[in-house]
């Protein structure tokens, strides 16, 4: 587990992301709601935001790696591809875990409604792993740090926008619509919409299994061994 | 770039291409939200055979169990079918492939269309098995042949070194004859002769000096006698070396150009006899292409030996431009050139030259200390 | 003049540069598309499209990030890589920083002109004066530009430049309530109209647009106050930093 371990050092080593990762949930925490719609609080609707900045700046360590000639070595040491990424992986995800407690919990403490907190926090999580695996695919593309992440800004906003996270799906005209299903930002909005409304747990469950799905989808297309 | 002109390129782009179709399928006709599982299971299994390239073929049931698990739920999983119908038909399970047309027994379903897409599924599939069988069977036998030709440049470059290890242990052997027969023969005379003058100084009787004096020039006599017969006997018949070139430059004259001039500068001696081969199959190719394709009235032929090189010119007043006339009698002998660390080029300027440069072992010759029969 | 001879190779410079195509002209372009199919015909009560609206507040929005190629260029010609070959030219550096500031504003205003173009030809967005609505552009495009350098030369490092500059940028656009709604209390609302420029500049555009000069002006001449001020608070700062 020593790469989990270094890569957990490695996320708050750099001072910006350090700044990043605490301050933005606190700010969360504290946006207020809206009227009418959004069902929850602002900083909970646009947390996934939030997720999808945090996992591209954490995945683009991995790249720094690449571009520092650290794969390369790794290429001759005793470490399996799948254990490196893996690790990466799950320690970044354990970063975005704490962080949505840190939401969740902050909420509940300041007085937000948050309809079904437990709920909320499972959805949170499978949205991380979903957006860590899209970012992992993404930064399989770059070489370049900066660059990757600067290209990946304005589709964040793109995939939001239209996945419905910054204004209801039900505006946009039915061609868009049916469209947004293909943004994992979709499912977060749906989930985020039963969080607040829905009763049976089986829509719920469709929502996770299909973030999942994505995760897995892209973890694939995402772990192709470069050593360049 | 070159990746996209790959089959396997066009099979990846095929699965992925059919999955947004399924996809637009479940846009367009408004399913229900389940299914769309279906399509991000099929994802999956299309994403793990991008990434690992070959799946083994007993996973296209998965295409299957997955598309028919959500047949009761959505049209959409009999439209899936065609996937598994691709993969079997890739690798060539033909009859398991076709099984999967039972899709065209749902009876909700515009049959003719599914029909169509099944059968495509199925011809590309089997178009792709053989073309990638093909690029497989292709590259296999350009890797045999490779490795073939490899084998043959080694050989080669054996036989080249062993002719050269051959030429020196010729040399030495005779070496060794020679230094015997001179001990042998002159040796033994010119020793006693020597030994007869040192007691002619000491010896005061007049008959036996003169005695000792006669038979020192017996000795002598016997000792002139075996070198010429010992010179005589080792000098050959055969012209070689630079003889050996101008008797070969002499004999071409009458085959057809008016005159062939030879010259020739520098220590024969210093040339090891592995490259008089050489030379001398050099001249009888360039004056042989110089009778068969020019129209050169005259040739000159120039031999020189130097410190560190050895170097044979022929040349023609020769106008006819031969164009390219690379034969293998060239090739092969820029090979063995080229072998011995030399050159053989040829051009075409004032008439036809070629030019054999080939260099000489430093030390002058044979060195005996170093082993050769490695 | 020696600097003029080096006015089209910036130019020429900024135009090379894919990413900033990239952020600040591709992105707005497909933002509005999407923001055109959804609002499509969508009207507020005095008959005005939504579209109308959002295109002024995106194209404007835009200009507030139009410094970062000033700033980036001038970093790296003063301060980092091509410092010792700037300096070591025979021209005048300031004259010359002055030239960068000025073709990355132009070029600002030039991508804010070709996103106003794609509003009107492609999305069908009726700009009723394009004379003011240019004369707000640039008017942004040059306090961005003064801002983003007072950044620059007040910060040592270059990252942290370009931190607080996002910042600024992100900072205005969320208090004018374009994320989510502020908060109600005086702060907030001063800084959701007056105190911010993105505001004061949407406002005039679309109060010139609804025929109200007055208002336009006064937001248009505050702006230009705001601009001049820190236009001599920057030529402060980049002489101390300079020195």
């Amino acid at each position: 587990m020593t790469i989990f371990h270094f890569a957990l050092k490695r996320s708050f080593g750099n001072r910006a992301n350090l700044l990043f990762l605490t301050l933005f949930p606190i700010a969360c925490i504290f946006l207020p709601s809206g009227e009418g719609w959004p069902f929850l609080p602002y900083g909970y609707q646009y947390f996934g935001i939030f997720i999808l900045f945090a996992s591209i700046r954490l995945a683009a360590i991995m790249l720094e790696d690449r571009a520092k000639g650290v794969v390369k070595r790794l290429a001759v040491a005793p470490v399996s591809h799948l254990r490196y990424i893996s690790q990466n992986l799950l320690a970044y995800l354990c970063i975005m875990v704490v962080q949505c407690a840190v939401v969740v919990i902050g909420g509940l403490l300041y007085g937000q409604q948050l309809y079904q907190p437990a709920w909320l926090m499972l959805l949170y999580i499978s949205f991380s792993a979903a957006s860590l695996a899209v970012a992992l695919a993404w930064i399989s593309l770059y070489r370049n740090k900066e660059i990757s992440f600067l290209v990946f800004m304005p589709i964040v906003f793109l995939v939001a926008i239209l996945g419905g996270i910054m204004m209801p799906v039900d505006i946009f005209p039915e061609g868009l619509r049916r469209l947004a299903v293909v943004f994992p930002t979709y499912w977060l909005a749906k989930g985020l919409d039963w969080i607040a409304f829905g009763e049976s747990i089986g829509p719920f469950l469709l929502v996770n299994g299909v973030l999942w799905l994505y995760a897995v989808v892209f973890v694939i297309m995402g772990s192709a061994r470069k050593i360049e | 770039m070159k990746a996209l002109k790959e089959p396997m390129t066009f099979v990846q782009g095929w699965r992925f291409l059919t999955i947004g179709a399924l996809l637009y399928l479940w846009i367009a006709h408004e399913a229900k939200t389940g299914s769309y599982l279906l399509i991000l299971l099929l994802l999956v299994l299309a994403s793990l055979r991008w990434r690992f390239g070959r799946l083994p073929v007993w996973t296209a049931f998965a295409d299957a169990a997955v598309c028919l698990a959500f047949v009761p739920f959505s049209d959409i999983g009999v439209y899936g079918l065609a996937l598994p119908i691709f993969e079997f038909a890739l690798k060539g399970k033909w009859a398991v492939s076709l099984l999967f047309f039972a899709g065209l027994l749902v009876p909700s379903l515009p049959s003719s269309l599914l029909f169509w897409l099944y059968v495509q599924a199925f011809l590309f599939g089997a178009f792709a098995c053989t073309a990638l069988g093909h690029q497989r069977d292709y590259k296999r036998e350009a890797d045999e042949q490779r490795k073939a030709r490899q084998e043959l440049e080694r050989i080669r470059l054996e036989l080249l070194e062993a002719n050269r290890a051959v030429s020196r242990q010729a040399e030495l052997m005779e070496r060794h004859r020679i230094s015997r027969q001179l001990h042998d023969h002159l040796g033994h005379d010119l020793t006693g002769a020597s030994l007869a003058l040192q007691a002619y100084e000491y010896v005061s009787d007049p008959a036996e000096a003169r005695e000792l004096l006669r038979e020192v020039g017996n000795r002598l006599e016997r000792s002139t006698t075996r070198l010429r017969e010992a010179v005589h006997n080792m000098t050959p018949v055969t012209p070689i070396g630079a003889d050996s070139l101008a008797y070969i430059a002499r004999n071409f004259r009458h085959a057809g150009i008016a005159d062939i001039r030879f010259r020739q500068s520098g220590d024969m001696q210093r040339v090891a006899p592995h490259m008089w081969e050489l030379l001398e199959a050099c001249l009888k190719e360039a004056l042989t292409n110089i009778v068969r394709h020019s129209n050169a009235s005259e040739a000159e032929v120039e031999l020189q030996a130097s410190e560190t090189i050895v170097r044979l010119r022929i040349g023609d007043n020769g106008t006819v431009h031969p164009g390219d006339l690379s034969g293998s009698g060239i090739r092969g002998l820029q090979m063995r050139a080229r072998a011995l660390g030399g050159s053989l080029s040829r051009g075409w300027d004032n008439g036809f030259t070629l030019v054999c440069v080939l260099p000489l072992e430093q030390g002058g010759g044979i060195d005996e200390t170093a082993d050769s029969r490695r | 003049m020696r600097v003029l001879a080096t006015i089209p190779f910036t130019l020429l410079r900024m135009v090379r540069s894919y990413i900033v195509l990239l952020l600040l002209l591709a992105m707005p372009i497909l933002l509005l598309t999407v923001f055109a199919f959804i609002l499509k015909g969508a009207v507020t009560e005095t008959g005005e499209p939504y579209l109308y609206q959002t295109a002024i507040t995106m194209v404007l929005t835009f200009q507030l990030f139009g410094g970062s190629i000033v700033m980036s260029y001038i970093q790296t010609d003063f301060f980092s890589e091509f410092r010792a070959r700037i300096f070591a030219l025979p021209f005048n550096r300031t004259m010359y920083a002055f030239s960068i500031m000025m073709c990355g504003t132009v070029y600002s205003i030039l991508m804010g002109l070709i996103l106003m173009a794609y509003t009107q030809f492609v999305l069908g967005v009726a700009w009723t004066n394009w004379l003011w609505a240019i004369y707000i552009l640039s008017l942004m495009s040059i306090l961005s530009s003064v801002v983003y350098l007072i950044i620059t030369f007040a910060v040592k490092s270059f990252k942290t430049a370009e931190r607080l500059s996002v910042l600024y940028g992100v900072s205005f656009v969320t208090l004018a309530g374009l994320f989510f709604p502020m908060p109600d209390n005086a702060f907030f609302r001063f800084m959701g109209s007056y105190g911010n420029p993105l505001a004061l500049s949407v406002e005039a555009v679309l109060n010139m647009s609804r025929s109200n000069s007055g208002g336009a002006w006064f937001q248009a001449n505050l702006l230009l106050a705001v601009t001049v001020v820190l236009f001599a608070l920057m030529l402060l700062v980049g002489r101390r930093r300079m020195a």
